[in-house]
């Protein structure tokens, strides 16, 4: 592997992001949209159940971010079936570029793309929605980071699965929206019923919303997170290998629609 | 350069490969012809990396490709038969990403890319979106992305696939400027006129076995008889069987030394069945008559419909 030849990727990766922003501005404007109608109405329900000084944004601004960014790495799988589409997948094999350096050169990317979303959303979440961390900003960042391993390791393990491009958004979607209305994004986990709170725990976003609320509504420390963050670092080990055991490079993709 | 021994392939119950050896050294260019399905692709992916053998040897320099692809292929280039292009970026970006992946850099680089679009006619249009370019110039780029970085092993699967005369001529030129430089170039077509123009030593692919293998004029003198071709409505008039002739449905072919007597002395022969007759060709000792000698099939009826294969 070579540093060199995955810039070279990267860099090429990101030019096609560019090229067609619109999947980027989806997952940035929406879910301000989304923040601006839901905060009011989390803001009462917090309040109803006797959380007092909530704004709302500590649940709507970090919900829909994560929400959205699970839309995001469902479709991160995209930059794989492209190649596929473009005739260039087997150019890519049959260059000098290792299997190492064209995983790099695809992942490094769509990780950065949903790291930089949700930090933007939740940077823009202060002076907009008045969203305050109260505790360390510190366990903030390590769930943003976590979460966002886990939702890439996600996104790998839908393409590795996913022999159309068709598939992969069915699989891609079914798994964000699952992940945004089980995982508490959404519905607030407090307010679900009892079924849906007992498998809340096995989705990425309950455990970043945790995290997010030790961090806001607790002001908890860099403690508070420990848990959250290692629970989403296990799930992202665990995506991980699933995709490192089905994905196979001599796969024939097919990209259509 | 490259070594390919009794290499074998199957999908399924089809066999691609049936115990191939190819040799290419450097300087030469390799001319792989055979109809559609013989095969080419398949080789030329397994030598690439890109597919398994199931058994055999394929050696790229002194690597063992087989075992080592990623070695084999930093001293190679490929241009597949479909075409791998990145429609919305530019031409320059398409050429600036295969150069710097196999490790060009800076002026290096610019030079590299500078020349090759020279060469391949498409320095007007470095700046295009390379969705943008018509079907000749995509095929241009996509065979410059292969030969950017001079590699010492050179693939070409069909390159000249959809190509005009003068693209041809271009394309053809680099090839063997690139072999002349001391490049082993692989080089799979259906036009057999290429051949002569690359000083190509030929290997003709047929249902996944080599049924020749030489320097053309060596294939020439070796297997092609010029023949009369005839084509009845209806069948062959059996006093036209004879030793070597063959029939294909309708078809007969006289192979002869003398083409323009064995015709006249055929049409004597016929009598009635004259007027049945709709075609007669006579077909001067070149690569089809090569093959219609190996296979007692002609070539052209299994090429692309829009190509004129095989005349030379
Ligand atoms: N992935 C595959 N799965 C199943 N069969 C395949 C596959 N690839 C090729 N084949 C079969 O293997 C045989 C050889 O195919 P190949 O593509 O190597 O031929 P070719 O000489 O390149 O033909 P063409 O001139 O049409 O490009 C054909 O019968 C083809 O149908
Ligand atoms: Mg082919």
């Amino acid at each position: 592997m070579s540093w060199r030849v995955s810039a070279a990727i990267i860099r090429h990766e990101f030019r096609i992001m560019l090229k067609d922003p619109s999947t980027i501005l989806f997952i940035l404007f929406m879910p301000l949209v989304m923040t601006a109608l839901m905060k009011p109405l989390y803001q009462s329900a917090l309040s109803a159940r006797g959380v007092s000084g909530a704004t709302g944004a500590e649940q709507a601004v970090p919900g829909m971010a994560v929400a959205f960014a699970a839309f995001g790495v469902g479709f991160s799988g995209f930059a794989f079936f492209r190649e596929h589409g473009w005739g260039t997948w087997e150019r890519l094999r049959a260059s000098a570029a290792t299997s190492a350096d064209i995983m790099t050169g695809k992942l490094v990317p769509a990780f950065s793309l949903t790291l930089i979303q949700m930090a933007a959303l939740l940077a823009l979440g202060v002076p907009l929605f008045g969203f305050a961390v109260a505790g360390s900003v510190l366990g903030l960042a390590a769930v943003v980071v976590a979460v966002t391993l886990a939702l890439t390791a996600f996104g790998m393990t839908v393409t590795a699965i996913s022999r159309t491009s068709q598939q992969l958004n069915a699989l891609g979607s079914l798994g964000s929206m699952l992940f945004g209305i089980i995982g508490g994004a959404f519905v607030p986990v407090a307010f679900m019923p009892a079924w849906a709170r007992a498998i809340a725990p096995a989705t990425p976003t309950y455990w970043a919303m945790r995290g997010f609320r030790s961090v806001t509504l607790d002001a908890g420390g860099l403690g508070s997170v420990a848990l959250p963050v290692v629970v989403l670092l296990g799930m992202a080990a665990l995506f991980g290998a699933i995709a490192a055991m089905k994905f196979r490079f001599e796969e024939t993709r097919i990209y259509f629609g | 350069m490259l070594v390919v021994r009794d290499l074998r392939k199957t999908y399924g119950t089809t066999i691609a490969l049936a115990g191939v050896d190819v040799d290419a050294a450097p300087g030469e260019v390799v001319a792989l012809l055979g109809p559609n399905g013989a095969g080419k692709t398949t080789l030329v992916s397994i030598i690439a990396g890109l597919r398994r053998a199931d058994s055999g040897s394929v050696t790229v320099g002194d690597v063992d490709a087989l075992a080592h692809p990623q070695r084999a292929r930093e001293l190679l280039g490929l241009a597949p038969q479909d075409l791998g292009i990145y429609p919305i970026v530019s031409v320059v970006q398409n050429l600036r990403l295969f150069g710097e992946i196999a490790g060009l850099r800076r002026r290096e680089l610019d030079q590299r890319i500078t020349d090759v679009a020279a060469a391949l006619s498409l320095d007007g249009l470095l700046g295009r979106l390379a969705g943008t370019l018509s079907g000749g110039e995509k095929r241009r780029l996509h065979t410059a992305i292969a030969l950017l970085h001079r590699p010492r092993l050179l693939l070409l699967d069909e390159a000249t696939t959809g190509a005009d005369v003068a693209t041809r001529g271009d394309l053809l030129g680099v090839v063997r400027r690139l072999a002349d430089d001391g490049a082993a170039v692989v080089y799979s077509t259906h036009y057999m006129e290429e051949v002569a123009s690359l000083r190509a030593r030929v290997t003709i692919l047929d249902h996944g076995t080599v049924i020749a293998k030489g320097p053309l004029d060596q294939l020439l003198a070796a297997h092609a008889s010029a023949f009369v071709e005839m084509v009845f409505d209806g069948p062959v008039p059996a006093v036209l069987l004879g030793d070597g002739v063959t029939v294909e449905g309708s078809t007969v072919r006289l192979p002869t030394a003398d083409p323009g007597h064995s015709a006249a002395a055929a049409l004597a022969t016929i009598g009635a069945d004259a007027s049945r007759l709709r075609a007669l060709e006579i077909v001067e000792p070149n690569l089809e008559s090569v093959y219609v000698t190996l296979t007692g099939r002609r070539y052209s009826e299994n090429a692309p419909e829009d190509a004129d294969v095989m005349a030379s």
